[in-house]
């Protein structure tokens, strides 16, 4: 039975002929589109989460305090709220730290009469002060502290970052939902024009008593077919695509955003895609039966 | 096997009530060959349609193979169809589809098992004698082969009700015998069949139970 419904659904997708091919080309680019933007906006989402997690306040102090306060001090900046983490770096360390990045210049360093650089804490704010309305309040509140001279940092370009990536997100979802009407509609009308080649076939059926699941699946059965094929081929345009275009961005990207790699969709990604193809064609196959079944 | 009380059936065309049948009553038992006649208009293929449940009655109640048909959901009109073969005037064959596999496809909807299919195609076509044709198109064919075609696809399931609605009516006589050998070859088989013809010579010669329909009644019982 299996068999013979699926011979009967590609019986059906021949006699679809061009508006099957049409609906197989909007189905392709449809999903093209939408996995294109989802592929950009799931690499910018990956920037954002690393550099929300390397995002740290400084906050500079008037003086060193002594050895024995800075564990009370730490502990106090700990408890303030949206603090994750605080380390302690002192003159010497900042120094030290100045020397390693100026490399072979750090000779220029030695050649100052006292050490200039103050002593500060590096904090990393929590998930929930990794926001720009919560950063400006944990900076607020560690401008606060009686030992801060200056507070700097914030998490402003991050959330600019974040903010072109939902952009995309929504772009791409427009774009695919636009493409994804019209090749809904293109599946319909092929169905329907199926609908009416089929229609002694359909006729014979109810005569001898098919069940209705017999007289309709391979309406359904041809409709997926459409969407599965639109899927593989924008599957296979995306992976061509990604196979070209990463290698020679990935230097720039690295540069720009710290991604060392563009990633290409996940297992469950590749499946997402594939049955969103099914899915959109069973769902033109499905309107056609509904409205013009006969 | 079939019983009919006090069918009516009425058609409306607009605000027009057009009368098809009126007040039909009647049984045909288990393997009884009924022949149902009539000028054309009489009401014969409206009655056959209501005996396979393609339409309901306006007025009464008919049985057919122990179902009472009014009340009938979707599924169980199915159920009754695979009880019950159908020929009509015109053959419906399907075009693209060879005879064989017009017959077959019957067997296929139903889920009949591949291994099956060959041996009862074949024996239907050996019955309608039509067997040499199996791998024709239905355009190579004759009209009286496409009608033995036609009956073929119905009796493919072995029935026990044949509805067969002017399987003559396009037949040149000779053809037109053929076909009657045939359903007489099936019905000595034991299935009941119920032959509607507006062909009066055609009633005659057969010598089987008549019912005579005229003006939506059945005028004559009788054979």
């Amino acid at each position: 039975m299996v068999g013979f419904l699926i011979g009967e659904a590609l019986r059906d997708l021949r006699r679809a002929g061009r508006v099957a091919v049409s609906a197989i080309v909007l189905i392709t680019l449809s999903l093209a589109a939408l996995g294109g933007f989802w592929l950009v906006s799931s690499n910018l989402d990956r920037a954002v989460a690393r550099w929300r997690d390397r995002v740290r306040i400084v906050v500079y102090l008037r003086r060193e305090p002594p050895a024995a306060d800075v564990a009370a001090l730490l502990e106090r900046v700990r408890t303030t709220p949206g603090v994750a983490a605080v380390t302690f770096v002192g003159k010497v360390e900042a120094l030290r730290s100045l020397k390693q990045v100026l490399g072979k210049d750090a000779t220029v360093v030695d050649q100052l009469p006292t050490n200039p650089l103050p002593a500060s804490l590096e904090v990393t704010p929590a998930a929930a002060a990794a926001t720009p309305v919560g950063a400006r309040e944990l900076v607020a509140r560690l401008a606060a502290l009686p030992e801060a001279d200056e507070v700097a940092g914030s998490v402003d370009w991050v959330e600019q970052l974040s903010h072109w990536q939902r952009l995309l997100t929504t772009i791409g979802l427009g774009v695919g939902a636009v493409l994804g009407i019209a090749a809904i509609l293109t599946v319909t009308t092929a169905t329907t024009l199926v609908l009416h080649a089929r229609r002694h076939e359909t006729e014979i059926m109810r005569l001898v008593g098919a069940s209705e699941v017999t007289i309709r699946l391979p309406l359904l059965l041809q409709g997926m077919m459409q969407g599965l094929v639109g899927a593989v081929l924008a599957l296979a345009t995306l992976v061509l695509t990604y196979s070209l275009v990463a290698p020679r961005l990935e230097p720039l990207v690295n540069l720009t955003l710290g991604l060392s790699q563009l990633v290409f969709f996940t297992p469950v990604g590749v499946v997402a895609l594939l049955a969103s193809g099914t899915l959109l064609g069973g769902l033109g196959g499905w309107l056609a039966r509904a409205g013009r079944e006969p | 096997m079939i019983e009919v009380h006090r069918v009516s059936k009425v058609y409306s065309v607009g605000p027009v009530k057009v009368p098809a049948l009126r007040e039909v009553s009647f049984r045909i038992a288990k393997g009884e060959f009924v022949v149902l006649t009539g000028a054309s208009g009489a009401g014969k293929t409206t009655l056959l349609r209501l005996l396979y449940r393609d339409d309901l009655p306006s007025e009464g109640d008919i049985e057919v193979l122990g179902h009472n048909l009014v009340p009938l959901r979707r599924s169980q009109i199915a159920a009754l169809r695979r009880s019950i073969g159908v020929v009509f005037q015109d053959a419906k064959l399907l075009p693209v589809r060879t005879v064989y596999e017009n017959v077959a496809f019957v067997l296929r909807v139903l889920g009949t098992p591949r291994r099956e299919i060959t041996e009862r195609v074949f024996d239907a076509l050996r019955i309608v004698g039509l067997s040499s044709r199996a791998q024709a198109y239905p355009a190579q064919l004759s009209q009286g082969e496409a009608q033995r075609a036609a009956l073929a696809r119905a009796i493919v399931r072995r029935p026990p009700l044949l509805l067969a609605d002017e399987p003559t009516g396009n037949l040149d006589e000779s053809m037109a015998a053929e076909i009657i050998e045939a359903l007489k070859d099936i019905g000595s088989g034991g299935t009941t069949i119920v032959l509607a013809t507006h062909q009066a010579r055609l009633a005659a010669t057969l010598r089987r139970r008549t019912l005579t329909l005229a003006g939506g009644h059945v005028v004559k019982d009788e054979g």
